[in-house]
């Protein structure tokens, strides 16, 4: 039996990886029901993806860490330009100062009072946005400390268990072939044999 | 918990003002997909660990690079892809001696030789069919997302991953379904 839709069959691959819409899926799935052709073609890709699936994640053999180091530390004022609040306020504090400079010959005499008042509302925002970006930057900085710190306390406590776990099975086992060195000198001595 | 407080554009943005320590726990976030996609892309642990430090230093190297934030693990799965085809370039003459076949296996199937067998079957794929399914499958990408690590249009990446799941599936299905099923 062949499918009746021909070449216009749904995207079987497609839709087993999770790519259709809502609405291509619908209609896929309803054809599928009705249609052994198209069931054998899905049934052998979600087979296919199932034993696919039996792939476990390795683990890293050591992990990957890095340490400071200068050569690739931003300078001191790529750091500067690096801070929004600070890359803005000098952006704002260049366009007041060029406006200055650079304003039109002969315009009217109360322009001046014009710019000026223009001036401080710029130099208020831009503080404004500083403060609010600082604050933010701070927040963030807490958070990224705070989740450091854990993470560390974290592994510290994870080695701890190993070594705990490590320590009693070495435990049982010196305990166990102690035992088992007794018995066979026992064995082979007479020693405590009934 | 503790993704959620912290977002990866925060640890970005703390990184590319010399934050090496922010980028570490970036680092231990990425480090297990990234070594697993280099594992299965190059089939050797040493050259998927040297490309995946590789690939974190290159990242962090160029993190103001990164326009977009929210597209980071494109960007570092685009390194990472970058790092291991220069490998796969420089080892091809060596890798084309001997060509990998599927193995047979027999008796019923266990989780173990399932495995094997998947492992067998993507290596007889092409490189580039390998990695379409690791980045589809393994990694979960969009074909969208693929086209932009692999800097190819969104039909190519379909039509090589397509091509793998019918080789995939022509080896894997009938050994399954031979043996009655997943143990």
């Amino acid at each position: 039996m062949s499918c009746k839709l021909e070449d216009r069959r749904p995207d079987w691959k497609s839709y087993a990886l999770g790519e259709l819409d809502a609405r291509a899926r619908q209609e896929a799935e309803s054809h599928v029901a009705a249609c052994a052709d198209c069931q054998d073609e899905l049934a052998g890709l979600r087979v296919t993806l199932d034993a696919m699936a039996t792939l476990r994640e390795e683990e890293l053999p050591r992990r990957i860490a890095f340490v400071s180091d200068k050569v690739f530390e931003p300078r001191w004022y790529e750091k500067l330009f690096l801070r929004p609040s600070f890359a803005a306020a000098a952006v704002i504090a260049a366009a007041i100062l060029v406006h200055a400079f650079v304003r039109p010959v002969g315009a009217p005499t109360n322009a001046t009072a014009q710019v000026d008042t223009r001036a401080v509302e710029a130099r208020v925002t831009a503080e404004v946005t500083a403060r609010l970006q600082n604050e933010m930057a701070a927040a963030v900085n807490t958070a990224v400390t705070k989740a450091v710190a854990e993470t560390e306390k974290r592994d510290d406590h994870r080695t701890a268990l190993l070594l705990s776990a490590s320590d009693r099975r070495y435990s049982d086992a010196a305990d166990f072939l102690n035992k088992q060195v007794t018995r066979i000198y026992a064995l082979n001595t007479g020693a405590g044999v009934r | 918990m503790i993704f959620r407080e912290v977002e990866d554009r925060d640890l970005i943005a703390k990184a590319r003002q010399g934050d090496v320590e922010a980028y570490n726990l970036l680092v231990s976030r990425w480090e297990k997909r990234i070594f697993n996609y280099l594992l299965r892309l190059v089939s050797n642990r040493e050259d998927a660990l040297d490309i995946s430090q590789e690939t974190f230093l290159k990242a962090y190297q160029n993190l103001r690079k990164l326009d977009d934030p929210a597209r980071f693990s494109a960007w570092l799965f685009r390194i990472a892809h970058n790092e291991a085809f220069s490998l796969l370039r420089r080892r091809k003459p060596e890798s084309e001696l001997s060509e990998p076949r599927p193995r047979d296996f027999g008796g019923r199937l266990l989780p173990i030789e399932l495995s094997l067998a998947v492992e067998s079957a993507l290596k007889v794929l092409s490189e580039d069919q390998r990695e379409a399914v690791l980045l589809k499958v393994y990694q979960g990408f969009k074909f969208d997302e693929m086209a932009e690590i692999l800097e190819i249009p969104v039909s190519t990446v379909k039509s090589r991953l397509y091509t793998a799941l019918d080789l995939l599936k022509a080896t894997l299905a009938p050994a399954v379904l031979r043996k009655g099923g997943l143990a």
